[in-house]
């Protein structure tokens, strides 16, 4: 059983967005829900209780890491992955260490992020059941 | 009309390093005589002079003073002009002042002594005052031409610096859009979203491949602006390099079905770890394989051989292709190097793929070269040394 349902697009750009959906919804996730920064990301978060966040990291308002450390805060066991566009050894350091399951790049050939991303669902859904 | 930066900079360099009234000149000697001639000679050129009348007193004075010059008395009571000549580029490296010694005699052994110690020039006693003017002219505009040829270099690495940035900052905000447009129009493609006309699906998928191609050539651009700008690090790790070439020939393989080549890979024996960056070398080796694809008509075989050197391990790829045109051979690796050769099937290439490789191979000690086959087509060959780095 999928236990990804429901996931939340945390990104201040719309593009990305639109084509994370599509992505997770090739997945089998039926409920996408955005946001497009960090804060409106925690109050989405809150409202609509998602199985997963997609969060970007550079955003106005609130960046990624500062809604990944909000977020688990609320919720310890959230699954939350990073999406970035270069990947710092200073941002991965910083998104592992807050709890992220993942950080992935955004120009990751859709492929090959279907298939990462479906790994650490599979995963996840092994911990838990 | 506005002065191009060419030109602002050229008639700064004219002004300035014509320009040598002002300039400060020490004048070192025990004899007060050849110092008030000198001062009698220069002057009225204009220079700020300040006189010594030791070594020892002319090293003391020289922090306040700051001259651009020192004119050294060789025979000197205490340390002679030599030795504080030695002395001088001993604390100040190539920032000390020009010397030009004073000598009383033609004594060539003393000349040379005077060149090895530091010094550029030497004037005669007695002085003849068209010839010291003369001399000492030339060499302060020697001397501040090439202080200006360094701020010159100064400028012009930071402009270059400047561009780098730029070059990477556009690359960066190009990448992920495009790579939204290529994913979306594959899930155009694949019916995710509703079928397509097969009109329809040829211009998804025009869409699709123009996208790809730009998404290579920003991640190239960036590769190159990294290495410009000198934060290209390796992150080594004991590899084995066959795992990457397997990795590398069934990913090429995959995508070159529609070509219908094939990718014969002879693993050889086992060989030991080495020290690469699999990442960067990963790169190379997917660059050369694809290369080989691009350039080999449909329905080629492409061999990939690695071996066990002594103290390497040695990459090879042959591909059927035209080969490399013996004129064009040395723009192979460079910077937008692309060749007159065309690739096969419409695929693209801005030609800084080969110049990447080689800053990757060679920043792993490494080499990579071409050799054309006698029997046709082209064999690249990378060798990694094991290094315990």
């Amino acid at each position: 059983m999928n236990l990804f349902e429901k996931a939340l697009i945390v990104d201040d750009e719309y593009h990305i967005r639109k084509y994370m959906g599509l992505v997770l919804r090739s997945m089998g996730v039926t409920t996408i829900c955005e946001a497009s920064n960090g804060a409106e990301g925690v109050v989405a978060y809150l409202s609509e209780q998602p199985d997963l966040v997609l969060l970007d990291v550079n955003m106005p308002v609130m960046d990624g890491i500062e809604a990944l450390l909000e977020i688990r805060s609320l919720n310890a066991e959230a699954s939350i992955v990073m999406l970035t566009s270069i990947a710092t050894r200073n941002t991965i350091e910083q998104a592992v260490d807050g709890g992220a399951l993942h950080y992935i790049r955004k120009d990751t050939p859709r492929d090959e992020l279907i298939a990462l991303l479906s790994g650490l669902l599979m995963e996840k859904n092994q911990a838990v059941s | 009309m506005p002065e191009t930066t060419d030109q602002r900079l050229l008639a700064e360099a004219e002004s300035s390093w014509l320009q040598t009234r002002g300039r400060k000149i020490l004048l070192v000697d025990d004899e007060r005589l050849n110092r008030s001639i000198l001062r009698k000679i220069l002057e009225p050129e204009g220079y700020v002079l300040e006189e010594a009348d030791s070594a020892e007193a002319a090293l003391a004075q020289y922090d306040s003073f700051a001259p651009d010059l020192v004119l050294f008395d060789v025979l000197l009571p205490g340390m002679n002009g030599f030795d504080a000549c030695r002395e001088l580029h001993r604390r100040y490296g190539e920032q000390a002042a020009t010397v030009v010694f004073i000598t009383a005699k033609q004594d060539s052994g003393a000349i040379v002594e005077g060149f090895n110690a530091g010094g550029v020039d030497y004037v005669l006693k007695p002085f003849r005052q068209k010839e010291v003017v003369a001399r000492i002219h030339t060499h302060l505009q020697i001397r501040l031409l090439f202080a200006h040829q360094l701020t010159l270099v100064t400028q012009l690495s930071r402009a270059n610096a400047a561009k780098t940035r730029f070059l990477s900052m556009a690359a960066h905000d190009l990448r992920n859009p495009l790579a939204t447009i290529r994913g979306l129009s594959e899930f155009l493609l694949d019916g995710t979203v509703g079928p397509l006309t097969p009109e329809q699906a040829e211009l998804v998928e025009l869409i699709h491949n123009t996208s790809q191609g730009m998404v290579t050539l920003v991640n190239d651009l960036l590769d190159l602006a990294t290495i410009e700008s000198g934060e290209f690090k390796l992150d080594s790790a004991p590899t084995r390099l066959a795992d990457l070439v397997g990795q590398s020939v069934n990913l090429t393989a995959m995508a070159s079905t529609r070509k219908r080549t094939r990718i014969e890979f002879e693993r050889g024996p086992d060989a030991p770890l080495i020290r690469v960056d699999a990442t960067k070398a990963r790169q190379v080796i997917d660059n050369l394989l694809s290369n080989a694809v691009k350039y080999s008509p449909p329905g080629s075989t492409i061999r990939v051989a690695l071996e066990v050197g002594t103290n390497s391990q040695i990459l090879r790829v042959f591909d059927q292709g035209p080969g490399i045109p013996e004129q064009e051979r040395d723009r192979l690796f460079t910077d937008f190097g692309r060749l007159s050769t065309r690739t096969t099937g419409g695929e693209q290439s801005i030609g800084l793929g080969l110049a990447i490789c080689r800053k990757i191979v060679e920043s792993h000690h490494g080499t990579i070269e071409a050799v054309n086959q006698l029997d046709g087509g082209c064999e690249f060959c990378v060798t990694f040394p094991n290094l315990i780095t």
